[in-house]
């Protein structure tokens, strides 16, 4: 009896395990979607926002999509047109049309799926550009699809917090000329037009290019002054009644922000939390010796405001620099 | 000689030779979980009694060296450290590090933001904790 009961056993329990293991296959669903957010950084005013829609369906044929952003998006927001792929030979993303008759009216963004008989599965961007009223509020998106069987398919985004920074992207500066900054207007000046204007206690910071400075003739460079500092402007002509603001200037060489620097393969950003939290304990009110892809943390000496100002380039022949700024209104 | 009392002899012996293989694995186990000594940082109190500083350096709000290469001095003697900082180094807000003999510590701590447009003064201490000298840490600006 034993003998059988320790034959039996390892018998039933085989069995067991092998019927608890199998699945049960379940018919996968005909149109089917997905969504990928392709942007990396933050979504701030200026920029936009990119989804990856796919869809795809095995009955009948595509026919078309739909987006809906729960806050209205600025202009440009919509589908585009086409898919890509990438060229085996070269290595290089290629589009090819799959959708026509993108339409964005209000928050709904829609477009029509083309060659159906051929695109039976395909992948669409969608582009959201935030607008100032959205700004420090959480968007998010419903994407959806049909097809030609009256199947439809949709897909719920998570919520996106939208940025309360600014964003002003290659503002040209030139020693002597456009040379006054304001940061509450995200605008460079030149003497004339701060003169004019009534800008003299708009004004936190000076470009300034000298290739060498001091009795010893030390290495200088592009420069970024406050007009509180008098050894870097004595031989500058400011504007006439031009307020002597202490803007805090803190120099950094290696934030390259992704969005100031507006160009593809980097990844870092300056977000919110960063102009809020970044404290200025003895900064100075200058930074010299900027090259591009380097930048400096300001707050202005009211404490309005604090930036990040990204060095796009300089030019030394012609005494010149472009930057990019982030700004955040702290109170 | 009864059976019984060489059977209880063997039992006894055994136990005997068990019980002091147990104490002598005992003892090895708490050897090895003996400590060094650490001091109230968790650093490691050693022997060495060397205590002098072997490299010193600045660095600006942009995490680069400020100091003039070639330019910093350290004399172990006097227990000085002279060094230039580059023109429109900002001294109010300078990040210090250094290097010290094996096993020695500073006080206070490096690695923080300090003003320097007054001498500082870094105490190295031995790695045994026991000799203590007093750097006077002076950085003038290129005019």
């Amino acid at each position: 009896m034993k003998t059988i009961t320790r034959s039996v056993l390892p018998v039933f329990g085989l069995i067991f395990l092998t019927l608890s293991c199998k699945t049960k296959d379940v018919a996968p669903e005909a149109l089917r979607n997905d969504l990928l957010k392709k942007t990396t950084g933050p979504a701030v005013v200026g920029d936009r926002i990119e989804f990856a829609y796919a869809i795809g369906t095995t009955e009948g044929d595509l026919k078309n999509v739909k987006a809906e952003a729960s806050i209205v998006g600025g202009t440009g927001t919509g589908f585009t047109r086409f898919s890509w792929f990438t060229n085996r030979n070269t290595g290089v993303d290629q589009p090819v049309q799959t959708a026509a008759d993108t339409i964005t009216n209000g928050a709904t963004s829609t477009a029509n799926i083309i060659d159906v008989a051929t695109n039976k599965a395909v992948t669409l961007r969608y582009y959201y550009y935030p607008t100032e009223e959205a700004k420090g509020k959480d968007v998010t998106f419903r994407f959806s699809g049909t097809s030609s069987t009256g199947k439809e398919v949709s897909f719920q985004s998570p919520a996106y917090r939208v940025s309360r920074m600014d964003m002003k992207r290659s503002l040209a500066l030139v020693d002597g000329a456009k040379a006054y900054v304001s940061i509450a207007d995200m605008a460079v000046y030149t003497k004339a037009e701060v003169e004019q204007n009534n800008l003299a206690n708009k004004i936190d910071f000076i470009y300034i290019y000298r290739a060498t400075l001091g009795t010893g003739n030390f290495a200088f460079g592009h420069a970024l002054v406050a007009p509180s500092n008098a050894d870097y402007l004595k031989d500058v002509t400011l504007p006439t009644g031009l307020a002597k603001p202490r803007t805090l200037i803190d120099k950094r060489v290696d934030v390259k922000d992704a969005q100031l620097r507006n160009t593809t393969g980097f990844d870092v950003y300056i977000d919110d939390i960063d102009l809020q939290q970044t404290t200025f304990p003895n900064a100075a009110d200058f930074a010299y010796g900027l090259t591009a892809d380097q930048g400096a943390f300001v707050k202005t000496a009211d404490g309005a405001y604090a930036a990040y100002v990204y060095v796009n380039s300089v030019n030394n022949t012609a005494k010149s620099m472009t930057i990019s700024i982030k700004r955040l209104k702290l109170n | 000689m009864n059976p019984g009392y060489k059977q209880e002899m063997t039992k006894t012996m055994k136990s005997s030779i068990l019980h002091k293989f147990f104490g002598l694995l005992t003892l090895v186990a708490l050897l090895s979980c003996s400590k060094d000594p650490i001091d109230e940082n968790g650093l490691l109190i050693t022997g060495r009694s060397q205590c002098f500083m072997t490299f010193f350096d600045l660095l600006g709000s942009d995490h680069r060296t400020v100091l003039v290469s070639g330019q910093t001095v350290i004399d172990t003697t006097a227990m000085t450290v002279t060094a230039v900082a580059r023109y429109g180094t900002n001294m109010l807000r300078l990040k210090p590090y250094c290097s010290v003999v094996t096993d020695a510590i500073v006080e206070p701590t490096m690695g923080i933001w300090t003003d320097y447009s007054q001498p500082q003064k870094y105490t190295v201490v031995s790695g045994n904790r026991l000799v203590r000298k007093t750097y006077t840490v002076t950085v003038t600006v290129q005019k």
